[in-house]
């Protein structure tokens, strides 16, 4: 398997729900994190083979929302685009789909990432609501109308709130925070621990605010500049984190607002491709992807999916956790990297063969993770991967690990390296 | 002569406008006598059903009178252009079958008012449409039925800003005044319209709640104040038009002819309309002139450097004509504030029906914000308007003379500083040149070019183009104090600056160059430039012409005291609504 080169990237601030970002969509943010890329590089957007972006909540006036963001970023016509969802792991969707692309001959520089605006995911009319909304809209004279705003019940009004939806498993009807919640029960995973986690997420970003610049390029809004992440938190400690409510079990559990990743707008774009487009671009690569794998699991304990992923992808490339300079697990919740960090230490019960590993603390999401930066699903994925190439030049390691949990019982991991 | 060409196609009748040996369809004596001698040979057939009116000419209607003519006929020349125009008009208006006009291209003037004379109107939805009577712009008004018909058709309190303005409308916006009865694509056309004739003949709404001898004289009173808080009286045609638009939408239509003629005779001999109709000619030349022989380059990418007023308002310009442009500030807040005044541009525009929500959201998806060191090589043009410091703008040209391409064209948008001397930084300095807009972009037609003694043919000529292709009014010129405008401008500005020295009032001062015919007043427009803008300008010119100008002590002193001007909330006045 050839190499996919990950030659240049650079991502938006990530923005709490409703804050700075609000009133983008997820096309405004993917088109400025693909208008700085193309910028900074100064590629001529027209050899670019196609665009593929990862979105989990696809605006509705949006519709591929890859196009829309290619096009508004002022890439030709000709170069086409398609958008990939795989839940929480749209944005390695995207890289790995590039690969695929690239393996199968059909280009060899791709403009890739993900882009989502959490802020914009609307609210929704049930089926039933919408079917009288529509007698409503075909009512010609006035008794029809009246015969048709009769058969409106109160509940008709009550709109479905779709970033929740986005958020519950349909299969298993488990909101996320759900699955957080049986992993630190089977996992033993105490409300103190990811409090810890936490607070540790908010101070690892804090220190690395100068080195999280680097893969930010600020969005210029008119009226506003917006320079830096802003979910990170410079009094976030495990006493106050303790003082939060559990959200989902109210009564007996662990799993809060604080100690779960935040939810967010933003985006990241990057230019990956073959060998060749990368001595034909003459740009010093980033790094370079050497594997990857996708596996599904129980969607009841979704959170572990980054365990499956590592050992269907040791399979596939040899490479463990040991092999890793530097690793990068998505904070989904504190709970679920936790119960990663534990399975992955006792991986009988896991049922895959895997060395027992203890993954060092200082190698994990240095940076902080979701938990601080916040976690645009579409967005992550990519988010991860850049950090960790970003990482790899910074501290002159030679091979990352990416991983993440995904909704609906799925995880992916990534084998990243840099000479 | 052979200008209209008449088909029988079916059971209605097409007529033809396609003038000999012109790209143009005019209207001069010979086309008139042809159009009046086939309408008499057209009402001998009261047993068509209809008469289509169209262009075979690719982007034009009619584009009015041939103004050459119009501009030199006087006395009884011009009277029977006129009577000939009206009466052939009405000719077509009398016909006794419906009568429809297929308008794809320019309608304007004597187009318009042929199109007027039409039952129906039906316009191609295509930009190159454009329909509006310009006539008050050149001193004079719409005098072949123009100012009498409109008012019937749309009412009077409609018509008048469209006659007295002179706008030109686009299809749509023609349609929304009720000018035109529908918009199509042109591919649809002539099918649309001929289901007009169908209709009949038109009956025109009854308006006489507006249109009767009360009613019409309030209105046209409320249009006169609004008019002259304009003109100040100063332009005789447009208030011509008033009067005679507010008499003739009532009352037998001939008396509006006969009053639009005597206005147009006497219109035709003031000096305003010779100079009006002089500055449209030289203008027009300005347009076409070519400076150089050299081929222009094409140009589509293009930085501005500099988020301020002067660069927003650059990049806002260049965005909206199409333009990818890269806009580079040191500050992230400065570039904020620069797209909020893009953003604030495009919403006017938007509102203004200049462009649709979507074109304006792409338009500022054109604009690329960015303060980092980014690579310039796939600009074809990169302008500056950075602070007006020789050794900061030096610093700034050095460093995009190495991040461009070697043929990128070097701009810069100095109002004051000798442009040649950026050449000793840049290399190959034939692609340096200036081009000064004036504040604000959006609204300023001129631009100056200014060519230093190393600018090559080429970048001239691609200056030029360049200009003209945004829509502005290139005016090339040397690389001298001042330029062209500042140095006819500044000592006016001073001039009058001295006068308030000696303690003249400022509103008095004012209104006395706004009495002359000036847009502003000269106090109010130092305000408005900012007295610091201004001062350096002034002593720019003051080290080159000692003996002809100096700067004034006041200016000094008052921007000492930090009033320099609108932006501060101070100058010569104070910006809450009373003067100093």
């Amino acid at each position: 398997m050839a190499d996919l080169h990950i030659i240049a990237g650079i991502r938006t601030p990530f923005c709490r729900l409703g804050s700075e970002f609000d009133g983008l969509s997820a096309d405004d943010l993917g088109r400025h994190a693909c208008t700085s890329l193309l910028l900074r590089t100064g590629i001529d957007p027209g050899f670019i083979d196609e665009v593929i972006f990862g979105c989990v909540a696809q605006p509705a006036d949006a519709a591929n929302v890859a196009r829309v963001i290619a096009l508004r970023s002022g890439i030709p016509e000709h170069v086409p685009a398609a958008t990939v969802h795989r839940n929480c792991a749209s944005g390695m969707e995207a890289i790995t789909t590039a690969h695929q692309r690239m393996m199968a001959g059909l280009g060899d520089l791709f403009l890739v990432g993900g882009a989502e605006s959490m802020s914009s995911v609307p609210m929704m009319f049930s089926h039933a609501s919408a079917l009288k909304f529509g007698e409503l809209a075909k009512a010609k004279t006035a008794g029809q109308r009246v015969m048709a705003m009769a058969g409106f019940k109160p509940r008709d009004f009550k709109p479905r709130v779709g970033l929740q939806l986005g958020l519950t498993d349909p299969y298993s009807g488990m909101i996320m925070g759900d699955t957080a919640e049986v992993l630190a029960r089977e996992y033993h995973i105490t409300r103190e621990m990811q409090d810890a986690f936490a607070a540790e997420s908010h101070s690892k970003a804090l220190a690395a605010r100068d080195k999280l610049a680097e893969e930010i390029a600020p969005v210029h809004l008119p009226g506003s500049a917006v320079v830096k992440d802003n979910g990170i938190r410079e009094d976030s400690t495990p006493e106050r984190l303790a003082k939060l409510r559990p959200i989902f079990d109210r009564q007996t559990g662990s799993v809060t607002a604080g100690n779960s990743s935040q939810i967010t707008d933003g985006a990241v774009a990057l230019l990956v491709g073959s060998e060749d487009a990368v001595n034909r671009l003459g740009i010093e690569p980033l790094g370079r992807l050497t594997g990857y794998a996708y596996s599904g699991c129980d969607p009841a304990r979704m959170g572990l999916g980054p365990v499956h992923a590592i050992a269907l992808a040791r399979q596939l490339t040899g490479f463990s956790p040991e092999d890793a300079d530097l690793v990068e697990i998505n904070e989904a919740f504190a709970a679920q990297v936790l119960a990663v960090l534990a399975a992955l230490k006792n991986p009988v019960k896991t049922g895959h063969e895997l060395h027992p590993v203890e993954i060092p603390h200082e190698i994990l999401n240095r940076r902080g993770g979701a938990i601080a930066l916040g976690h645009p699903v579409g967005a992550t994925g990519a988010r991860l991967v850049l950090t960790a190439l970003h990482q790899l030049r910074e501290t002159g390691g030679h091979r990352a690990l990416a991983t993440l949990c995904v909704g609906g019982g799925q995880g992916a991991a990534l084998w990243l390296e840099r000479n | 002569m052979n200008h209209i060409h008449f088909q029988l196609d079916g059971r209605h009748g097409v007529l033809s406008f396609d003038r000999e040996g012109s790209s143009a369809n005019l209207f001069d004596r010979a086309v008139l006598v042809e159009l009046s001698e086939k309408l008499d040979a057209l009402s001998a057939h009261p047993e068509l059903e209809g008469l289509l009116i169209r262009s075979a000419k690719p982007a034009i209607f009619i584009a009015g009178a041939d103004l050459k003519v119009l501009s030199t006929a006087q006395g009884e020349e011009l009277r029977d252009l006129i009577e000939l125009g009206q009466a052939t008009f009405q000719k077509l208006a009398e016909l006794p079958y419906p009568t429809v006009a297929a308008i794809h291209g320019a309608c304007v003037g004597g187009g318009l008012e042929l199109a007027l004379a039409c039952d129906w109107r039906v316009a191609s939805d295509a930009s190159a449409t454009k329909i509006g009577l310009p006539e008050t712009n050149l001193g004079i008004l719409p005098a072949w039925g123009g100012t009498t018909r409109l008012p019937r058709l749309i009412g009077l309190p409609a018509a008048l800003p469209l006659i007295l303005g002179g706008k030109i409308l686009v299809a749509k916006a023609a349609r929304a005044k009720g000018i035109v009865d529908a918009v199509v694509p042109q591919e649809n056309l002539e099918a649309h319209a001929l289901t007009f004739l169908k209709r009949g003949k038109r009956h025109l709404p009854n308006r006489i709640l507006l249109h009767n001898p009360v009613v019409a004289p309030l209105i046209a009173m409320k249009a006169r104040k609004d008019l002259l808080e304009k003109t100040r009286g100063l332009y005789p045609g447009p208030e011509a038009a008033l009067e005679i638009a507010a008499k003739s939408c009532y009352g037998p239509i001939t008396q509006g002819f006969r009053r639009e003629k005597e206005a147009i005779l006497k219109l035709a001999a003031r000096p305003e309309t010779h100079q009006l109709m002089r500055l449209f000619f030289l203008q027009e030349r300005a347009k076409k002139h070519r400076v150089v022989q050299a081929e222009a380059q094409p140009v589509g990418r293009c930085a501005v450097i500099g988020a301020g007023v002067m660069g927003a308002g650059i990049a806002y310009w260049l965005s909206a004509r199409g333009h990818e442009v890269v806009l580079r500030d040191l500050d992230d807040a400065a570039l904020a504030k620069g797209m909020k005044a893009i953003a604030k541009n495009y919403d006017e525009a938007r509102s203004r029906r200049v462009f649709t929500p979507t074109e304006a959201a792409r338009g500022l998806d054109r604009i690329f914000p960015t303060a980092a060191p980014v690579p310039l090589d796939r600009c074809d043009m990169v302008i500056e308007a950075a602070v007006e410091r020789l050794d900061i703008k030096k610093k700034v040209f050095a460093d995009l003379a190495a991040r461009t391409r070697p043929d990128t064209i070097l701009a810069t948008n100095t109002s004051a500083l000798p442009v040649h001397e950026l050449a000793e930084v840049v290399s190959n300095p034939e692609r340096l040149v200036g081009l000064h807009f004036f504040n604000p972009v959006h609204r300023m037609q001129l631009v100056e070019v200014v060519r230093t003694p190393q600018t090559s043919d080429s970048t001239l000529a691609t200056a030029v183009a360049f200009v003209r292709s945004i829509g502005k009014l290139p005016v090339v010129v040397r690389d001298a104090p001042g330029f062209l405008v500042n140095r006819i401008l500044m000592p006016y500005l001073v001039e009058a600056a001295k006068l308030f020295e000696r303690g003249g009032d400022p509103k008095a001062i004012d209104d006395a160059m706004l009495d002359f015919g000036m847009p502003m007043g000269p106090l109010r427009l130092l305000d408005e430039v900012g007295l610091d803008v201004a001062a350096h300008v002034a002593r720019t010119l003051a080290e080159a012409f000692p003996e002809r100008m100096s700067v004034p002590d006041l200016l000094d002193k008052l921007l000492a005291a930090g009033h320099s001007g609108r932006k501060s909330g101070s100058g010569f006045y104070i910006y809450d609504g009373r003067s100093t």
